[in-house]
């Protein structure tokens, strides 16, 4: 993946915007202190990421999120189980520690942070840079990270050794927990969109 | 007491939607998980009023709309989504739904929605009575 480094601030800036309008508003449909935040936007090497994925042996529930219209692309959110249990009780308005497994709340719960991340990512693309983006439905996984990250691998058919990797930190109800968020635009869509706002190669 | 049927693919969101319209005095005629469970349900159930998310698998919330007001061109759809751009509340409008409400949202802004329906609707036949 080739992508100079003013592109690469730019993509950053433009992420930063959505998911801080994401963070907003999965707050506020939690009413508690959710926020997820941003902590770099880098390119990462495919096989360096696939092996970190590997060490890390946390069972997690992953949604996934593919973009249409003028820009494609595909988010992937992956948090651990007990964030996910902490997720559905807020979602659910009932006591932390209320659910103990996965279950379909959880997994339900899971979906609807998709949507919510995906929707306001991208209707802060849309205002905000003029893209042309409607997620589609989430789809929910639960399985070991490596394993998760290998189907994104593998369902993009990534001919690339490279990756647009967005580092996310989320905290919820005061815990913060590692979780990842990956986010792997159409780069030739995004070069256009790039373009069209001014950002030359 | 005016039936609502509750469209969205979230199983916690349906719930959710449950708890509010049931504490502010509705009853819930029933929920589907996409457009075209949407219609079924409609034909069975005839609810006074629908909610509609937008973005779910197989037949979306747009798609579920358009087969409603086929069928009842008199149908309240209130569209609620996370999506908040021009075009999906242009396109809801033009096939009929009566309100756009963007997830999320607080809970007065959905009830108030579906009061307003109503509201309209006494509104209508004190009108066309007099």
């Amino acid at each position: 993946m080739n992508i100079t480094q003013d592109r690469l601030k730019i993509l950053e800036i433009m992420s930063r915007l959505s998911i801080d309008r994401a963070s907003r508003a999965l707050s506020k449909s939690l009413r508690t202190g959710a926020r997820i935040s941003l902590s770099k936007v880098f390119v990462a090497d495919l096989s360096e990421t696939t092996e970190k994925m590997n060490e890390d042996q946390r069972e997690m529930i992953s949604v996934m999120v593919d973009f249409k219209g003028n820009e494609g692309c595909r988010l992937l959110f992956m948090l651990p189980l007990e964030g996910s249990l902490i997720l559905t009780d807020l979602f659910l308005r009932q006591r932390i520690g209320t659910s103990k497994e996965c279950d379909v709340f959880t997994e339900s719960a899971v979906q609807e942070l998709g949507n919510i991340l995906a929707s306001h990512i991208s209707n802060a693309l849309v205002s905000d840079f003029n893209a042309k983006l409607i997620p589609q439905p989430p789809r929910v996984h639960n399985d070991y990270a490596g394993v998760i990250f290998s189907n994104l691998v593998l369902e993009q058919g990534m001919v690339n050794d490279s990756i647009l990797l967005i580092e996310t930190i989320f905290e919820i109800s005061g815990s913060k927990l590692e979780c990842y968020l990956f986010l792997v635009p159409e780069m030739k869509s995004f070069a256009k969109l790039l373009d069209s706002i001014g950002v030359g190669t | 007491m005016k039936k609502i049927l509750v469209v969205d693919d979230a199983k916690v969101i349906r719930m959710i939607i449950r708890q509010i319209l049931t504490r502010h005095g509705f009853e819930i005629a029933g929920e589907a998980g996409n457009g075209r469970e949407a219609l079924e349900k409609y034909k069975e159930l005839k609810p006074d009023a629908v909610t509609m998310d937008i973005v779910m698998p197989e037949v979306d919330g747009i798609q579920g709309l358009k087969e409603i007001i086929a069928f009842d061109k008199q149908a309240k759809v209130v569209m609620i989504s996370a999506i908040d751009q021009q075009d999906a509340l242009m396109e809801s409008i033009r096939h009929g739904a009566v309100d756009y409400v963007v997830k999320p949202f607080e809970d007065d802004r959905m009830v108030t929605s579906l009061r307003n329906i109503f509201n309209e609707d006494q509104n209508d036949s004190a009108g066309s009575r007099q």
